[in-house]
């Protein structure tokens, strides 16, 4: 095998070509991963079906790409995924369960049987009638294999009365119930594409949402049509119809940096989950407005509660009288956010002011008071480093941190916070997958860790017995409470219930909370924009493309 | 040759057993739960026992692993446990933009790194060596996500030419491919430079000079023929590395190859598309060292594997 002495650099180009011209073939089989979005080369091959409404495609930036878009496979619902689905209730802006798929329901005295009446002539995005029995058959699915499952609570059947009509049986009064319906979790899904696909429902998806699913590509966007067939336009929207533009693309981008720059060019109208440090930049950008609510959860630093050390309420409470929750919400969140003493944030029913008041006025920082209740508990300043110590160990925690940038800032903070009482924290940057596997198994000393729910049943998720996997708190009195809160079928007294159990907790001080975010979005180039306030989603009823 | 290629083949098979052995152990070794992102954190114990026994996670490890060679075997690479997509159509299906990011790097870094290693040894010691060096040196040492976002600032937001991410064929990848091709430059021109510093030096070189051949045949007729040969070594090497060192610059510019899906299935403790990815990648690293060592031979003649 001898060449020509010179042969070898053609022959290492015809490599290359080669190469070149196999990549190119292998580039044609790829029509799934074409980008949607105006940026000028060329459009997907999506068949448009829906008649233009006003016209346009409305890009949307987001940071997470959903796993799938069948609500009933997974554990992630966010705008990506929920607006192809119309639950039976929704939550008005005044946090009010009000009909939406349904046209009205009826819960019993003994909260044991919950009665849905369909609105007449509704359809799924395949032009499917939406009935009863359907609905019984998407129920089904859901109990048997959702990821989610309890969120129906101890529900034993789903009973077909008339074609327009079903009842919900549960076992025992299930109160979170209704809250829990108003999310795309537990919203009815096309019977007709259950039946054709199974399992693999996410690849053609249908539901009665306002928008229906035109494209997948994994990696890059999921792009939806409008549903031209849509009557369920809700009170807080003008539009009653369907939405008044042609299709709305999700783009994924990860980089803050990639999805800020995409959106400030123009080449997206609204970017979601703005990082706090663009938001003064887009704040004074004229093009831009930014639309904020408040999330349904709050961040707080959690205890392990079953490590010695804080079994003592002396050293919780001087952790909590250690921190000051201002800088960090000015500083590391950069003001998207408020300080939150209570366990309840305002966007979940349940939340007290009374119980914040008190929260704050016990926890407001006091460092005096912190040393005081540590030397109480034992820890003393016997050396010069400034960290107290019992029985010769220096009172040193460990905090369980992720690696997102916002929350390492408010570990960075929160260390030096409690320094100042003698208190060290050694900060442990974890991943994400990892504090989740092991904070049940109680690996933990700390974490810095936020929760999210539209029902004050969050708490009994957190504190109830046996469940409590990231404090480890278990306390006879609140879990009697919690438990009870959960079959009362009146509301208020439940939320009175919800107020003594916020009471336990303010008192032990089995966590410090710290802020709830806010959830910023900004737009651009588009009309009618509006978030929800209670459940921080976007309303695509009113929005035009200018 | 062929019986070299056949002995190659196999090698290559015991080879992607042991990767297949370590990624396994690492991928169920490391802290995290897929039950755990699957079901969330609210989820009953029935309900993440009844998900375990469903995906086979509540067998011991080594039956565990038996079935995924099974599957192997059989051309299954298992099913995504978070989007319940076949791992190998997923990867089928993100490779050629990977690879496309990968070989337009790669030819970049070629022609720039042999060019500039060239120049840098033919002018030793001067202000072009150190200028060649000195480019080299930052397509080593400066990080990939910079590049990209001082590129995005230039030519896609501040001059509106490429798209700022996305992928939308050859026009989308010219960004990222030069964002990944400057390493590879640095370390190609580096060592070409030593490379052909070397043969320069040899007594044929002097004989070649010393009968007046001209500068531009004596570097490609008798210089670049003989220095070539390690620098192409480190061609194959660096594709494999493309391959993998594709995940930041697909991370920044929204690309959907094989390595955002990697870092999606680790971050989920997705341990069938982490497996299938990394097995897939050592296969694709050792067959292009198995091309280079066959393109070898077919440029120099004193190689022989019979």
């Amino acid at each position: 095998m001898v060449m020509k002495k010179t042969g070898f650099i053609k022959m290492f180009l015809l490599s290359l070509f080669v190469l070149v011209v196999l990549s190119a073939c292998s580039g044609n089989s790829k029509d799934a991963q074409t980008q949607p979005t105006d940026q000028g080369k060329k459009e997907t091959n999506t068949t448009v079906e829906t008649p233009k409404q006003g016209g346009g495609t409305i890009t949307v930036t987001s940071v997470r790409e959903p796993d799938t878009v069948d609500v009933q496979r997974t554990t992630w619902v966010d705008d990506a995924n929920n607006h192809l689905y119309e639950p039976l209730v929704r939550f008005d802006f005044d946090g009010k369960v009000v009909p939406a798929l349904a046209e009205s329901f009826e819960v019993s005295p003994d909260g044991l049987v919950i009665t849905f009446t369909l609105r007449e002539g509704t359809t799924y995005h395949t032009g499917t009638p939406v009935t009863a029995e359907g609905i019984k058959k998407s129920f089904q699915r859901f109990m048997d294999s959702a990821p989610t499952s309890y969120m129906v609570g101890p529900l034993e059947e789903v009973v077909v009365v008339s074609d327009l009509k079903f009842e919900l049986h549960f076992r025992e009064a299930f109160a979170p119930f209704l809250s829990n319906a108003t999310t795309a979790y537990l919203a009815p899904l096309d019977p007709s594409v259950i039946d054709e696909l199974g399992d693999d429902f996410g690849t053609k998806a249908s539901a009665a949402g306002i928008l229906k699913l035109a494209e997948i590509s994994r990696g890059s966007f999921v792009k939806y049509d409008t549903f031209s067939d849509f009557q369920l336009g809700q009170g807080y929207s003008q539009n009653k119809g369907a939405a008044n533009f042609d299709s709305v693309v999700f783009r994924f981008i990860s980089d803050d940096d990639t999805r800020i720059l995409e959106f400030k060019r123009g080449n997206s109208q609204i970017m979601l989950s703005v990082p706090p440090n663009y938001i003064s930049e887009l704040e004074n950008d004229p093009q831009v407005e930014l639309a904020r609510t408040l999330a349904n959860g709050h961040t707080y630093l959690g205890m392990n509660n079953k490590k010695p050390v804080f079994q003592d309420l002396r050293v919780r409470q001087a952790i909590a009288l250690a921190v000051d929750r201002a800088p960090i919400v000015d500083y590391a969140l950069e003001g998207a956010a408020q300080a939150l003493f209570g366990p309840l944030p305002p966007t979940i029913p349940g939340y007290s002011q009374k119980v914040e008041d008190q929260a704050a006025q016990m926890y407001g920082r006091n460092i005096e008071k912190a040393r005081q209740l540590l030397a109480e508990a034992g820890y003393e300043q016997t050396n010069n480093n400034g960290i107290v110590m019992k029985d010769g160990k220096p009172l040193s925690i460990e905090l369980w941190v992720t690696s997102e940038p916002t929350m390492q800032r408010i570990a960075q903070l929160l260390q030096n916070q409690l320094a100042e009482a003698g208190i060290e924290m050694r900060i442990s940057v974890q991943e994400d997958a990892t504090i989740r596997a092991q904070s049940p198994e109680g690996a933990h000393e700390m974490l810095l860790w936020t929760y999210g729910w539209y029902d004050a049943d969050i708490l009994h998720s957190l504190f109830g017995r046996g469940i409590s996997t990231r404090v480890h708190y278990q306390n006879d009195a609140l879990i009697e409470i919690l438990e009870k809160a959960r079959v009362e079928v009146d509301p208020n007294v439940r939320m009175k219930m919800y107020e003594d159990a916020q009471m336990i907790i303010v008192e032990e001080s089995p966590w410090v909370p710290l802020f709830v975010r806010q959830n910023v979005v900004a737009y651009r180039d588009i009309e009618g924009f509006q978030v929800h306030p209670i459940t921080g989603s976007i309303i695509w009823s009113d929005i035009t493309k200018k | 040759m062929s019986r070299y290629i056949l002995k190659r083949g196999f090698s290559m098979l015991i080879t992607l057993l042991g990767v297949s052995i370590l990624v396994f152990l690492m991928v169920h070794l490391i802290p995290g739960d897929p039950v755990n992102y699957i079901l969330g954190e609210f989820a009953t114990e029935e309900a993440v026992n009844r998900l375990k026994a469903n995906l086979g996670l509540d067998k011991p490890l080594p039956l565990q692993y038996l079935a995924f060679i099974g599957g192997l075997l059989k051309g299954d690479l298992g099913t995504s446990y978070i989007t319940g997509l076949s791992v190998l159509e997923q990867i089928v299906q993100r490779f050629p933009v990977t690879f496309q990011l990968a070989l337009y790097s790669l030819i970049i870094g070629s022609i720039c790194g042999i060019v500039l290693g060239i120049v840098a040894a033919v002018k030793q010691n001067t202000i072009f060596d150190q200028l060649a060096m000195l480019v080299s040196l930052i397509g080593i040492s400066a990080p990939g996500f910079w590049i990209a976002l001082f590129l995005i600032l230039i030519f896609s937001y501040h001059l509106p030419i490429f798209p700022i991410s996305g992928y939308d064929g050859f026009y989308s990848l010219i960004l990222p491919s030069i964002t990944l091709g400057l390493g590879t430059t640095g370390n190609i021109a580096r060592m070409t430079r030593s490379s052909m510093l070397e043969v320069i030096k040899q007594d044929y070189m002097r004989t070649a000079e010393a009968k007046g051949v001209n500068v531009i045949r004596l570097i490609k007729g008798h210089g670049l023929q003989n220095a070539l040969i390690p620098v192409i070594t480190l061609i194959g090497l660096q594709f494999g590395h493309l391959l993998a060192g594709a995940v930041v610059t697909e991370t920044v510019f929204a690309l959907p190859g094989i390595g955002s899906l990697a870092i999606q299935a680790i971050a989920t403790r997705d341990m069938p598309t982490v497996q299938g990815l990394v097995l897939f990648m050592a296969f694709m690293f050792i067959l292009v060292n198995l091309l280079i060592d066959v393109i070898y031979s077919m440029i120099d003649p004193r190689i022989k594997y019979d």
